[in-house]
Formats: C-alpha cells, sequence, structure tokens
C-alpha cells in the first residue's frame, strides 16, 4: 500500500506544473475559463439590479453564482482536478474549506450569541 | 519631513531602556568592529547573509532566536522583581514602563522566541531527515528569515526610538485603538507583526510544499520520521492560521490610521469581534509552537531508548488530529466574554477533547522508554523534564477548559502559570532538547554534558520555583499584570517567585557557559561520525557538519526509522563496494535578495510607524525592485563536479567505517 502512494506521489502535480498538454489545449482552456468567469461576472451584476425575478431570491442567486465563479476559477486556472495526479492539491483544498467553515461558520455563531446575550445599550447607561 | 518623529521620541528622562539600549548599541557596535576588522566580513556576507542553504538559514533563525530570549528574559526578571517589592509602594517601575514591559515579553517571547526557534530546528533539520539537498524555495527562504529579523528590530528599536505597546500581547482594542493608546507603541506593535508575519507564512509555504513534494527516494509519508510529520501538521496550520492575524492586524492598522471603526466603541465597531478573530488565530497558533516540540521530543525519546518510536502510526494520527481540532476551541480564550452556556459548552468540550490526542503522545513517548535501554544524555534529560512539566501544565489546562472554573480563574496568575507551564515545559524545554540534540550536526561537535546537565536542573527547578507560587497567588485571587497591589497574602509568593527566577536565570547562565565551554573544546568534542548519538533518522547519514549538498547520492529508503535500518543491514558497506559513479550535482546560488528585501521593510516598516510618507514609499519600492530584479535573475543555480563531491564523501566514508562495521556486528 505505502509503495503505491508513493509511486503516486511522484506523480504529484503542484498548481502550475501541469503535465505537457499541447499549447492549443491549454490555451483553449484558459479561453473557456475566461468566458466562463465573464458569464458569470455580467450574471451577477444584471441579478443585482434586475426586476426580472423574485426579488428576495436575488441574495441566493448571488451567492449561488459566487461559489460557481470560485469553481470555475479552481478548475480552469488553478487546475484542481480528481484525478489521482492530484491528491495534494484536493486535500489542500479539502483542509482550507474545513479551516474557512469551522472560522467563519464558528464566528457568526459565536458572535450572534455575545449579541443576543450583550444587555440593550440602554440598561448599560444606567449600570454606569 | 520626518512624521511623528522628532527628539521627544527618546526616552532621555528614563534610565532603564536607555541605559539597557546604550549597552546593547555598544555591544552591536563592538561586533560590528570586530567582524570589519579583522576580515570577517565577505565571509559572513557571502557565507551566511545571503546564504540560501536550509541549514544556514536555520541557524541564523536559532541565533536570533537565543538573542531574543535574553531580552525577553531580561523583561521577566523585571516583572519579577517588581511584583515582589510592589506591595503597597510603587516599586522601581513606573506604570506606563512595566506595562511596556509585560506587552513585549509576551510578544517577544511567542513571535521572536518560540516561533524562530522552532523554525529554525525545522529548517535545519527536516530536509535532512527527508534525505534531500535543500528545501522547495531556498530563496524565499532566506526572505522569511529577514522578515521576521526585521521584526525582531523593530521591537527592539521602540525601546529607544518611542515606545512599546501598553497594551499586552495582543493588543486588545479598544485600549489598542488611536483614542485610548495615541502613542506610537501599538504601531511598533503591529507592524512589526504584519512584516515578520509575512515571513512566518513564507516559511511555512516553504515548509509544506518542501515535505509534500520533496522526499528522497523510499521516503514515503508513513516512514517520515515524526519530527516531519509534525512539521507538516505545523507549517499547514500557519499557512492557515495566519492569515487570520494579518487580516486582524489590518484591521486595527485600518482603525488607527484611516479613521475606520472595525473595532472602535463608536460608529458601530465591535470591540469583540477582535477577541474572536485574533483567538481564531491564536489557539492554533499554540499548536504552530508546541507540535515541532513534540517531534522532536519523539526523536530524542526514541533515539536515547534505543527502540523506534512506540505507535508510530497513532503518533501520526494524533498530530493531525491536534491540527484539525486546534481550530475548534479558539472561544475557550474569552468563555466570560458572555457567550452563553451553548457556545461555552461546545468549546469548553472541544477544548477537553484535544487533550486525548496529547495523552496519546504522552503514553507512546512513555512505551517507547519502557524496556530500552535509556541512555540519561541531556536532550533525553529535557524531554524527560518536558513530560513531567508538560502533564502539569496539560492537567491545569483541562481545568481551565471547564467554563465555570474558567470563570473564577479567567485573567488571573493561575492563567499566566498555566500557559507558562506549557510554553516553557512544552516549547522552550523542546526547543533546548532539539538545540542539544541536533547541535553536533549543525556544528560538528558536542555540547559539553556537565554544563547542559547543570543548565537543565537549574532550568527544571526553577521553573517549578517559579510559577507553582503563581498558581497559588491566582488561586488566592491574583489577577495578571499588576503593578503594584496591597494584598499581604500574595507576598510572600511574589518572592517565592523572584527566587525561582535567578534560579532559572543560572540555568540560562549555564546554558551560555555550556556553549563557550564546548567551542573552546571543540577538538575534544568533535562529532567525526556524523552519528554521535547513535541516532535512527537520515540527518545521522551525512557528516556533521553536512556538506552544502547534504547527501552525496539521495539515500534509498527501505523502512521507518531509515538510518537505523541501514546500519543493521549495513547497506552501506555493500553500497559502498558497488559504488556508483559520482555525478555533479547543482545547489542553488546565494542570493542577497532576502536580506536587501528585509533592508527596505525595515525602512517601510520605521516610516509608516512615525508617519514618514515619502520614506514608505522608497521602502516599498526598494523592496519591490529587489523582488523585480530576483524574478529577471538569469543563472540560479551552480554546479558541484563530481571529483569535489567524491572528495568531501570519501572523507566522511572514512570516519564512518569504523561506526558501521560495529553497528553491523550487533
Amino acid at each position: 500500500m505505502s509503495d503505491q502512494s508513493h509511486a503516486r506521489s511522484d506523480h504529484d502535480l503542484a498548481p502550475g506544473e501541469e503535465e505537457q498538454h499541447s499549447v492549443g489545449t491549454r490555451i483553449l482552456g484558459y479561453v473557456v475559463g475566461l468566458v466562463l468567469a465573464l458569464l458569470l461576472t455580467a450574471t451577477s451584476f444584471f441579478i443585482a439590479g434586475t426586476d426580472l425575478v423574485w426579488q428576495p431570491s436575488i441574495p441566493v442567486a448571488l451567492i449561488v453564482l459566487a461559489i460557481a465563479q470560485m469553481g470555475v476559477h479552481l478548475v480552469f486556472f488553478l487546475h484542481i482536478t480528481t484525478g489521482p495526479d492530484n491528491t495534494n492539491n484536493v486535500l489542500a483544498l479539502a483542509f482550507g474549506l474545513l479551516v474557512v467553515f469551522l472560522v467563519v461558520g464558528g464566528t457568526v455563531w459565536i458572535m450572534a450569541h455575545l449579541n443576543a446575550n450583550m444587555p440593550p445599550m440602554d440598561q448599560i447607561m444606567r449600570m454606569q | 519631513m520626518l512624521g511623528k518623529l522628532d527628539w521627544s521620541a527618546i526616552p532621555f528622562d528614563q534610565p532603564i531602556p536607555l541605559v539597557a539600549g546604550a549597552v546593547v548599541l555598544v555591544a552591536i557596535l563592538g561586533v560590528l568592529t570586530w567582524v570589519v576588522v579583522k576580515g570577517h566580513l565577505p565571509y559572513l556576507w557571502s557565507e551566511w547573509i545571503t546564504s540560501v542553504d536550509h541549514k544556514r538559514i536555520g541557524v541564523m533563525y536559532i541565533l536570533l532566536a537565543s538573542v531574543m530570549l535574553l531580552r525577553g528574559g531580561s523583561d521577566a526578571i523585571m516583572m519579577r522583581i517588581q511584583q515582589a517589592v510592589a506591595y503597597q509602594s510603587q516599586g522601581y517601575l513606573p506604570p506606563e514602563h512595566y506595562n511596556q514591559i509585560f506587552s513585549a515579553h509576551g510578544t517577544i517571547m511567542i513571535f521572536f522566541v518560540a516561533m524562530p526557534f522552532v523554525i529554525g530546528l525545522m529548517n535545519l533539520i527536516v530536509p535532512l531527515q527527508l534525505g534531500v539537498r535543500d528545501v522547495a524555495f531556498p530563496t524565499l527562504n532566506s526572505v522569511g528569515f529577514w522578515l521576521t529579523a526585521t521584526g525582531a528590530l523593530l521591537v527592539n528599536l521602540s525601546l529607544v526610538v518611542g515606545e512599546f505597546a501598553r497594551t499586552g500581547w495582543l493588543a486588545f482594542p479598544p485600549l489598542s485603538e488611536l483614542s485610548y493608546s495615541p502613542g506610537v507603541g501599538v504601531d511598533y506593535y503591529a507592524w512589526s507583526l504584519q512584516i515578520s508575519g509575512v515571513g512566518t507564512l513564507v516559511a511555512g509555504i516553504n515548509l509544506v510544499t518542501t515535505v509534500l513534494k520533496l522526499r528522497t527516494k523510499g521516503m514515503n509519508y508513513l516512514r517520515m520520521p515524526m519530527f516531519c510529520w509534525t512539521t507538516l501538521a505545523s507549517n499547514l496550520l500557519i499557512v492557515a492560521a495566519f492569515p487570520i492575524l494579518t487580516a486582524t492586524l489590518a484591521m486595527l492598522l485600518l482603525d488607527r490610521y484611516l479613521g475606520f471603526h472595525f473595532f472602535t466603541n463608536e460608529a458601530g465597531g465591535n470591540v469583540m469581534m477582535f477577541m474572536n478573530l485574533i483567538w481564531a488565530w491564536g489557539h492554533p497558533e499554540v499548536y504552530i509552537l508546541v507540535l515541532p516540540a513534540f517531534g522532536i521530543f519523539s526523536e530524542v525519546v526514541s533515539t536515547f531508548s534505543g527502540k523506534g518510536l512506540f505507535g508510530y502510526r497513532s503518533m501520526v494520527l494524533a498530530t493531525m488530529a491536534i491540527c484539525v481540532i486546534s481550530f475548534m476551541v479558539w472561544l475557550h480564550h474569552f468563555f466570560t466574554m458572555g457567550a452563553g452556556p451553548d457556545v461555552n459548552a461546545i468549546f469548553g468540550i472541544a477544548s477537553m477533547i484535544i487533550a486525548v490526542p496529547t495523552g496519546v503522545k504522552i503514553y507512546n513517548w512513555l512505551f517507547t522508554m519502557y524496556g530500552g535501554r535509556i541512555r540519561f544524555a541531556t536532550p533525553m534529560l529535557w524531554a524527560v523534564g518536558f513530560m513531567v512539566t508538560f502533564i502539569v501544565g496539560g492537567l491545569t489546562g483541562v481545568l481551565l477548559a471547564v467554563p465555570p472554573a474558567d470563570f473564577m480563574l479567567h485573567n488571573s496568575m493561575f492563567l499566566v502559570a498555566h500557559f507558562h507551564n506549557v510554553i516553557i515545559g512544552g516549547v522552550l524545554f523542546g526547543a533546548f532538547a532539539g538545540f542539544e540534540y541536533w547541535f553536533p550536526k549543525a556544528f560538528g561537535f558536542r555540547l559539553d554534558e556537565r554544563w547542559g546537565k547543570l543548565a537543565f536542573w537549574f532550568t527544571f527547578l526553577g521553573f517549578f520555583i517559579t510559577f507553582i507560587p503563581l498558581y497559588i497567588a491566582g488561586m488566592l485571587g491574583m489577577t495578571r499584570r499588576m503593578q503594584h497591589y496591597d494584598v499581604a497574602a500574595w507576598r510572600p509568593w511574589m518572592i517565592v517567585a523572584a527566587i525561582g527566577m535567578a534560579v532559572l536565570t543560572i540555568g540560562v547562565i549555564c546554558q551560555i557557559v555550556q556553549l563557550v565551554v564546548s567551542i573552546r573544546n571543540r577538538e575534544a568534542l568533535r562529532d567525526r561520525t556524523g552519528d554521535p548519538w547513535d541516532g535512527r533518522s537520515l540527518e545521522w547519514a551525512t557528516s556533521s557538519p553536512p556538506p552544502v549538498f547534504n547527501f552525496a547520492f539521495n539515500p534509498d529508503v527501505r523502512g521507518e526509522d531509515a538510518y537505523w535500518d541501514m546500519k543493521v543491514h549495513a547497506q552501506q558497506q555493500s553500497l559502498e563496494r558497488d559504488r556508483p559513479e559520482y555525478q555533479d550535482i547543482e545547489m542553488p546560488r546565494n542570493s542577497p535578495t532576502g536580506f536587501v528585501c528585509a533592508f527596505f521593510a525595515t525602512i517601510m516598516g520605521f516610516a509608516l510607524i512615525w508617519h514618514i510618507w515619502w520614506m514608505v514609499i522608497l521602502g516599498g519600492l526598494g523592496a519591490f525592485a529587489t523582488f523585480v530584479v530576483f524574478a529577471w535573475r538569469d543563472h540560479d543555480e551552480y554546479v558541484i563536479p563530481a571529483e569535489e563531491v567524491a572528495a568531501i564523501d570519501r572523507v566522511n566514508l572514512e570516519e564512518r567505517r569504523g561506526l558501521i562495521s560495529m553497528a553491523g556486528a550487533v
């Protein structure tokens, strides 16, 4: 098992040192990524100001578009794939997401409780 | 022209910092003059300052940490004396000076002693243990070191030019906001941490990449020495946590410089958010420091017990568990801020859970020692001393993780005693163990055992005499950071703690004497084999000090305890008979990039602190230009010809032959 994992780590690639595809294929990848990214950006700006969709759904739509944007960047520009040559990158991404989730989620939770338990301002003034 | 800077910044009315500053200045000038007069400057420049060799950079990190340990230790001595004498009196330190001292003590000890010491040891040893020739990004490594040194320089500059923060080592707002701290103290604090933080982040990225990408043939993850694993975990935490510190301090600086309201009392700022964010970095930071120390103890305990590490895989698992759980406990630093029972209970339980993998480690070390042939050399003494001390610190930590108990003990001397117990007993003992253990590898001669053991015993006993009284004073209700007090019951304990500090100081002096004595006797203490401790991992497979290329041939690893395996099977001998041809080795060229970048960063940091805007632009442009010049360089490597490699390697093989045949006979 351990021998296999070593053989695999030989092929593991860091972002930016992707395997040598032909220049044309690589440029095509970047162009597709750029078009998708621009499309998503334009859609976000359009949605933010439009009244074509139900108003309360706009924030949700923006969040979805933002996450899609991140996905496009990861796949087309940072070359994160699920292939066996990408274990480190996927693990690093997973660790990063976990930490962001813990810190952001924890912070929102903690701050909500702190704010809820804070006595109203007039009460603080009276204590002083 | 010079912003806020004028002659009033120099504290002519305060003798202590002025005299201390003058002494340091004279010492620095003396050393510089000696270097120039003796003609060592070209050597120093080409072999050390511009070096991109991970071993040299590691040594410089440790040197920086040792010097700053003396500075932070002086602060500690002054505080202990102040609290011993300041019963119903003002003592000898005025409040604003005392406040600067405890702030500087904490900042220096964490950022400029503990961090550079562990990063230095990781830099020095990890590439050797992995059996490779350098770290992943050698020049970046040098940049990281020099930026850390810049931060240290700025903190020390605050002693004589201006003032340091009076806010404690984490600069909590609203005290650290402009309205309550209008001076430059907090700016010194924040900018030196921002600059050295970049250095730390760079070092973290470098070491993560090194462990993941540069391992010798056969060195797969589950064959890596424990120190490499803890290095990986610790640096993953650096990469994940230090951006939080940078962002938090950046927000504080925006408040102070541009009138933002992130953490102010008015205009919608939220002070509690600062506590939350700084501890979201601060708790992982604790594990960034202590995980490498755990790795060092694993190596030391295994080597000096003459056995492989007990429960290697459980140790790996425990390390990675700590790495993840360390991001789930930060609220225990502010239970008392009022998040309520739900939140406090969850974080309290998470804090207790993190003691479990730590306990697994303690038992693994004990079982490694069990049935082993233990040699109580100095590094082993530090390791055993650590186990005793750290268990006490860990247990008081579990006690503090219980929210109701924490409400009683929060910000008391009990807390002060607890975190010194884990940081001195864990990190500092680990750093000293690593220093004693790997010194022969770095310099080619062993350290004097007699003085080393004296240093251990004085430090060990001094630690307990200093900090057990602080636990008791905390139980008696004494809060931290008191410049003076009127409670008679605390007095005796403060006096005992001051005596303990004297014993600790003797320990530090023994450490210095040990170094001097060892350097004088270096011929007698010379390590000719490269393996003075009968070691188990690959750093002992090369000569002491290792050649610049570390290994003439990248070692082929067949199992855990790679070098031990080679010795047992005496592979080295058979390898010698059918020795393959030596080949040219390409190594990275030295580069002044790091030093020059840090030079401009120092200018920029100083200018930012004093609001000298033209100088900020100058420093920024200079640093960027340095980067551009480096990026457009033509030659980044030089070649060591095969004959030279062969000549260097043969000397080492001759010395080693005797030892290998001995081990082969076992």
